[in-house]
């Protein structure tokens, strides 16, 4: 593979495609392939070689990818990202075009998985030279895109109608790969149920994978609301439970944190749950990642993490914050928050372990309760509580505040009587078991 | 490598909202029309390719110039073109503030070349904005703007101030777009965007509560998210110093209580900027709001100066009736008697205020001017019942001296050319 010849290689090309061999084809187009590192084929103008022997637009597409290992090979990922965005186009004009197969579905996922690489790199390479803006007209064009991928998707012609839109210079490339991949979804059809395709032969097997590329995106610009179109679609798909087990968890992992972000802490945990479960025992890297998501999740739904699962994970700076909340020590928990602020904000957790103070005062008051054993609870008594922890700048009017919100959310069953400064808690039950509290 | 534009493939189930983003995008960045386009996709197929790697050679060599060949750049040196200010003088399209005094009542009123400003006009097929006598430049754009809110927002003027905000609205909006198709960035924005979104945060408190003909409020909110926005991203592109940095994370953070993407954002910014004064009080406010402290919340706004509280303000509200809503659960009991005084204290409102609020939400305020809660009765009010313009106490009192230039302009001296 590394020696072949131009013409070799197009030759093999052409034969995978005339035999839909799509995962050698995938191969012929992947930069994991050991042929991208080949001399012979990194050519400034493949254009005239490739139409020898390929039909358009595979003519096109392996041009552009061969333009590509050219620019790869000057660690020019600017210029490579460019002529990905050609080959991915080409291939989509291909792929539009095979109706009623899927052979190609491999070809896409190398495609897609490394035009999203280079878009990456690309914009990399350009915030080092001070250039690349953040997107802002990036959620502007994926809703657009969405909503063309809705109407499309109800309506069984391809009637992608052209429009102008303008988007800031120095960041399209994000939003060129983004406006790829929904061309590519786009052509998936997924409402049409029933279709005349047989299911081994539909084009909703690349659904979930197209998706898991978006939601990586989403993430990492921070518009998370972006996500809800492609969960809806998943999710109303007949194929849902059928996908390889490693997309799953993908799947699961990050629209457990999508849960995460939208308060939904037992969706969250079912399904970060699921992925922590399913992920491969080797794959320890990627079970730590679950695991940041989903320790914040169930503390805040009462259950502490052991030590020896921080350990062997190495995330150590959950210890601090598990102890804090689980003695209703406010001090500690936040020492522990700006102690370990940066990693906590950098995985965009700060915010939710924040929500865990809600869940220390609970524990700190129940304390309070235990000690005092008696069903009607002066308010001083929480007060001093709380100037034991440190905390000096609450006083009585807000722990009333903090007292009638853990009533109305359910973590206290009782009242408040101003008249005669006490918490009257309930004979039974009045500290209801976390997990029960919504 | 100089697609100045990018495209994207759309499908809009609304083909006139469509047309309408897609002319605002286009005249964001002067886009080519359409039919344009369409051309351009052959040529990507057939040739690019090549001439990219042409290009990219000679690029290497003279990156400056030919990017400024492509963008337009303003030489009107007037704050309304003067062809603009002909043709509508002919067509009797002036606004009273830009008439030559004296000549208001004509049949055809003169305009006054030192008081007339380009207006918004929405981009349209054929129409060229990219001419330079037409577009201004940004010393000339800074000085429309400090024009629009010294010479007539905080005029003393006959008209009613509604009348003035949607003049000034509009005026800045064109602003915008000369902005923009002139693909200004950086520190050229910065002092204009700050002014800008100081004024609208103003007018959403001093508006609040005019009918809807005169103010939208949405449509004052739509804008101000826009201008802000773009104005961080110059904060994050461009290395400093932004001496009114702090000010404006501190007034996104409040406009935009509760936002979750607005403090992942703010918490992302480097720990020297975050420990500021306005922005740390801005977060701890952002989380009481979270942890639904509301009495904690109103206290911590008595800090604020009087545009921050403005740009809270709309929020006071929302935060008013949840401590009700609270209370109505923690107390719930038959023999409740909770002190209306001590309930105005935490809302920072009048006694009669408070018996009036607890009235439009259900809650009962008895003879002896005990409020009694119960869980049972607490009911959202319903749209409109609810008039936020009562309850601005908190920011009227904060007024006090302060002039409208004050506000807009406030700490701006190192931004004045």
């Amino acid at each position: 593979m590394a020696h072949i010849t131009i013409n070799q290689y197009l030759q093999q090309v052409y034969e995978a495609i005339d035999n839909r061999e799509g995962s050698f084809c995938a191969e012929l187009l992947s930069f994991k392939h050991p042929h991208v590192a080949n001399p012979r084929l990194q050519l400034a103008s493949p254009e005239d070689k490739c139409q020898q022997v390929l039909e358009p637009p595979y003519d096109e597409m392996v041009a552009a990818h061969l333009r590509c290992t050219y620019a790869v090979a000057n660690h020019d990922f600017v210029e490579a990202y460019k002529f990905q965005t050609l080959v991915v186009q080409s291939f989509l004009k291909a792929f539009q075009s095979h109706k009623e197969e899927n052979w190609a579905l491999p070809v896409m996922f190398a495609v897609t998985l490394d035009l999203r690489i280079f878009a990456n790199n690309a914009e990399q390479q350009l915030q080092k030279k001070g250039k690349g803006q953040p997107s802002e007209m990036l959620e502007k064009a994926a809703e657009q895109l969405m909503s063309c991928f809705r109407v499309c998707a109800s309506d069984k012609s391809v009637n992608i109608h052209v429009l102008c839109v303008c988007v800031d210079y120095n960041s399209h490339f994000m939003h060129y790969y983004i406006s790829c991949l929904m061309d590519v979804l786009v052509n998936i059809d997924i409402f049409n149920v029933g279709s005349r395709a047989g299911i081994e032969d539909s084009k909703k097997w690349g659904m979930m994978f197209l998706s898991n590329q978006l939601f990586k995106i989403y993430f990492k610009i921070n518009k998370l609301h972006l996500c809800k179109p492609l969960i809806r679609a998943i999710d109303s798909s007949n194929l849902k439970n059928d996908y390889s087990p490693a997309q799953k968890v993908t799947y699961k992992y990050y629209v457990g944190r999508k849960a995460m972000f939208d308060s939904d802490f037992k969706l969250a945990e079912e399904f970060l749950s699921y992925a922590f479960d399913h992920c491969h025992r080797s794959s320890q890297k990627n079970k730590r990642m679950i695991l940041i998501y989903l320790l914040p999740v169930k503390m805040l739904l009462g259950h502490m993490p052991t030590h020896q699962l921080l350990r062997k994970y190495d995330l150590m700076q959950f210890s601090d914050v598990t102890k804090a909340v689980s003695e209703g020590n406010l001090l500690l928990l936040n020492e522990a928050l700006s102690k370990h602020e940066t990693f906590f904000i950098r995985c965009g957790i700060f915010l939710i372990l924040e929500k865990l103070k809600i869940i220390t005062y609970r524990n700190l008051f129940k304390k309070v309760y235990l000690l005092l054993r008696t069903h009607q609870l002066p308010l001083e008594a929480f007060l001093v509580a709380l100037r034991m922890m440190k905390v000096e700048d609450v006083d009585i009017d807000e722990v009333q505040c903090i007292l009638a919100n853990l009533i109305y959310m359910g973590h206290i069953k009782g009242y408040i009587s101003h008249q005669h400064q006490k918490l009257v808690v309930s004979k039974q039950n009045p500290f209801p078991p976390l997990s029960s509290v919504s | 490598m100089h697609d100045t534009v990018s495209f994207v493939a759309l499908c809009y189930s609304n083909p006139e909202s469509a047309k309408e983003q897609e002319r605002s995008h286009s005249q964001r960045r002067g886009a080519p029309s359409e039919g344009q386009w369409r051309q351009r996709d052959k040529e990507q197929w057939q040739g690019e390719g090549k001439a990219q790697v042409r290009q990219a050679d000679e690029e290497e060599q003279k990156p400056r110039q030919h990017e400024e060949d492509m963008v337009p750049k303003g030489t009107c040196q007037t704050m309304c073109p003067a062809q603009e200010l002909r043709d509508r003088e002919a067509q009797n399209r002036l606004h009273h503030f830009e008439m030559l005094p004296g000549t208001e009542k004509d049949r055809r009123p003169k305009g006054d070349p030192s008081r007339a400003v380009k207006e918004y006009s929405r981009p349209a097929a054929g129409k060229d904005s990219t001419k330079p006598s037409d577009l201004r430049p940004p010393p000339v754009l800074l000085k429309t703007v400090n024009y629009l809110i010294n010479d007539i927002a905080a005029a003393p003027s006959l008209y009613p101030w509604t009348e003035v905000y949607t003049f000034v609205f509009d005026r800045l909006r064109a602003v915008k777009q000369d902005m923009i198709i002139q693909r200004m960035s950086g520190l050229d924005c910065v002092g204009i965007l700050e002014r800008t979104v100081r004024f609208l945060i103003y007018a959403s408190y001093r508006l609040c509560g005019e009918p809807l003909r005169l103010y939208d409020p949405r449509i004052n909110d739509i804008h101000l998210q826009e201008y802000l926005s773009w104005l961080l991203d110059c904060y994050m592109t461009k290395t400093g110093p932004h001496p009114n940095q702090e000010e404006f994370q501190s007034l996104s953070l409040l406009y935009n209580l509760g936002s979750a993407r607005t403090m992942q954002h703010t918490m992302q910014l480097p720990l020297r900027l975050r420990s500021t004064p306005n922005i740390k009080l801005a977060l701890f406010i952002n989380q009481a709001f979270l942890e639904r402290n509301p009495v904690r919340l109103l206290r911590l706004a008595q800090k604020l100066n009087f545009l921050q509280t403005c740009a809270l303000h709309r929020h006071l509200m929302t935060c008013r009736q949840d401590l009700l809503l609270v209370y109505s659960h923690g107390y719930s009991s038959r023999n409740c008697r909770f002190p209306l005084d001590r309930l105005a204290k935490l809302l920072f409102l009048d006694a009669s205020l408070t018996a009036q609020l607890c009235r439009s939400c259900g809650v009962e305020v008895n003879k002896d001017n005990q409020v009694v809660f119960s869980k049972a009765a607490f009911t959202e009010p319903g749209q409109g019942t609810l008039h936020c313009k009562l309850y601005h106490s908190i920011a009227s009192e904060k007024q006090r001296d302060l002039t409208v230039k004050n506000i807009v302009q406030s700490c701006v001296e190192t931004n004045k050319k």
